[in-house]
């Protein structure tokens, strides 16, 4: 409420319903006038995100239709660029198969892993303990991720790496490789990178949806004799349907866009043997200066990731408790 | 909904060995159990990487993943030669821009939140509209943007673009935050004559300070951890940020893992540091229900 409206206490307006007809001698352009200092606090936000945000999205919109490299002049091709992808771009095809195995086993790996160390530390009956859990689930996700990127890189190296090391120390010297740099085994490698799959803030988020369940309902349940595993399935998982929905939400936009660990990893190689989208899209604008193929193929990228996004959101329904 | 319901919860009294027979005696254990097994691979590769990096090369070739002795802590000096300066760059960006973001955020939120503006709630879609925009479709104009304002290879080419991006997230969390603030306090300071900007100052700001560490904590952690922004815009090696100075770092030690390991650890201490400074901060700030769909 603004001192106008307490001096006239008549009017009841409040924060919602400053339109109401009492108001009518203050017209859209004098209320308007009166927050004028509000519209200044707003300007620097809205000039960043017009320039940084705003101008380059609408940019990455309309040049996708173009053929643009860099240096000449834009020539327009309406859906030429998503012809070429579709139809003639074999890698680009090879790289949606390729996106679908790593988006897959994230989102897998994300609504187990994570929970089942959620529903460890949740049960424990000390706090402390509880507390000590959280921090340390939690610490891993303090390291930078390139430093874990790059970690799992020697992990994975042919002569020197732990994993191969790993191997011979248990007898299974048939089945060691060089992980990252073998055709068959790159994608694979780059998927499942990463051993236990315990990110540090999912285990944190399905807590804090295992917090908020009432103690009511977990005394009734016990007081039924619903325990354990059946207390799990039955009134756990169902009363934190939201925070798994978010969880699948995050892993799939983090499985479509996360094409960074390829490019740390193997770039995409050996050849193409683990391109993914983002990272083709990256080679054609950066390497070869083709952006608006590159722009198509971002603005590829941008669809599905809203289109699944508003999937994920439509039919992973939340019950309200 | 606001990020600080979630109270510290009461730490019990009771010694550590205490608790352990206490968790032993209610069938605790296998819990424990689980989770150690979890924690242990976990930390598995950090537990392995300190281990390298006080090696030299010869000590690695014969016995690469258990202790050797002598140590060789001149690695760390190596490292720290060709890390201090990726370090350095990575601080000042991030805690430019940081700064930066939470004022400029911080201030919009508040206007967002407690004032009906006309318009209010267009403008307030207009920033939330973002948050569906992945980087991929905004990362080549955006380069050839900075590429024409003239931006490439300087500092504020990584600030910029971080300040305007991260008050997305920043502004609609703070808005519900301050919200949810009990509007009598501002009433009762503007009847005593206090102006609107020394309501949001001595009022407001103090109030929000656990909020405003959550999302500047997460920015930091965004910015620093940037990779694909940094390694277009940036060219000359004194501006390089942590990332992608390690990844240059990782191609000119190749093979000499010592040193190299022994950055990777001096890279993962600033965080390190700010986590113990700020733990109860990303605990409180993750756990406390407000994050959820």
């Amino acid at each position: 409420m603004t001192t106008e409206e307490i001096r006239a206490p008549a009017s009841h307006a409040t924060m919602a319903d400053v339109r109401v007809p009492q108001e009518r001698q203050s017209t859209l352009g004098q209320r308007i006038y009166r927050y004028r200092f509000v519209y200044l606090m707003l300007v620097p936000t809205f000039a960043l995100l017009l320039t940084f945000n705003y101008y380059p999205a609408f940019m990455g919109l309309y040049r996708a239709f173009f053929k643009w490299d860099i240096g000449l002049q834009p020539e327009f091709l309406g859906l030429g660029n998503f012809e070429k992808l579709f139809i003639k771009d074999d890698i680009f095809l090879k790289s949606l198969r390729h996106v679908s195995l790593l988006t897959s086993w994230r989102v897998i790996s994300a609504v187990t892993f994570p929970f089942i160390v959620a529903e460890l530390i949740f049960n424990l009956r000390s706090n402390v303990h509880k507390y000590t859990y959280r921090v340390l689930t939690i610490l891993p996700a303090v390291v930078p991720g390139i430093v874990i990127l790059l970690l799992w890189h020697f992990i994975y190296d042919g002569t020197h790496g732990l994993l191969n090391a790993f191997l011979e120390g248990v007898g299974l010297e048939d089945w060691q490789q060089p992980w990252l740099g073998s055709p068959k085994t790159a994608l694979y490698a780059v998927t499942f990178m990463g051993f236990p799959w315990v990110g540090g803030v999912t285990v944190l988020i399905y807590l804090a949806g295992l917090q908020g369940i009432s103690d009511e309902i977990i005394d009734s349940s016990l007081v039924d004799g619903c325990s354990g595993l059946r207390r799990i399935f039955a009134i756990d998982i169902p009363l934190i349907l939201g925070q798994f929905k978010l969880i699948i939400v995050l892993a799939v936009i983090g499985g479509l866009q996360g094409w960074v660990a390829v490019f740390v990893m193997t770039a995409g190689g050996p050849g193409t043997a683990s391109v993914v989208p983002g990272l083709w899209m990256y080679n054609n604008a950066f390497l070869w200066n083709k952006m608006g193929y590159a722009s198509a193929i971002a603005l590829f990228l941008f669809v599905l990731i809203m289109g699944m996004t508003i999937l994920n959101v439509k039919f992973l329904k939340t019950g309200d408790y | 909904m606001t990020v600080l319901e979630g109270q510290p919860q009461p730490i019990q009294r009771m010694s550590l060995t205490e608790g352990w027979r206490r968790a032993w005696r209610t069938g605790d254990w296998w819990r424990h159990l689980g989770l150690f097994g979890f924690l242990f691979f976990m930390f598995l590769p950090f537990i392995i990487t300190i281990i390298i990096s006080f090696k030299d090369i010869h000590q690695f070739d014969h016995y690469p993943f258990t202790v050797t002795f002598p140590l060789h802590p001149e690695n760390y000096l190596e490292a720290w030669r060709i890390v201090s300066r990726y370090i350095l760059n990575s601080i000042i960006t991030s805690g430019t821009s940081v700064v930066g973001m939470v004022i400029l955020a911080a201030i919009a939120a508040w206007a967002f939140a407690r004032y009906p503006f006309p318009g209010r709630e267009l403008f307030f879609f207009g920033v939330l509209a973002l948050l569906m925009v992945p980087g991929e479709l905004t990362l080549i104009p955006a380069f050839l943007l900075v590429k024409d304002l003239g931006l490439l290879n300087t500092r504020w080419v990584l600030i910029a673009p971080y300040i305007a991006g991260g008050q997305v997230f920043a502004i609609f969390i703070l808005r519900q935050f301050f919200e949810a603030l009990p509007g009598e306090m501002f009433e009762a300071a503007r009847i005593d004559g206090a102006s609107e900007l020394q309501v949001f100052r001595h009022i407001g700001i103090p109030l929000s300070q656990s909020i405003l560490g959550v999302v500047a904590i997460m920015h930091v952690l965004s910015t620093w951890n940037d990779v694909i922004w940094p390694l277009v815009t940036l060219r000359s090696n004194e501006l390089m940020t942590l990332t992608i100075g390690l990844y240059a770092f990782r191609t000119q030690f190749y093979t000499i893992w010592g040193p190299l390991m022994a950055g990777y650890v001096i890279a993962s201490i600033p965080l390190i540091i700010l986590f113990a400074f700020t733990s109860r901060l990303f605990v409180e700030g993750l756990s406390s229900g407000a994050i959820k769909m």
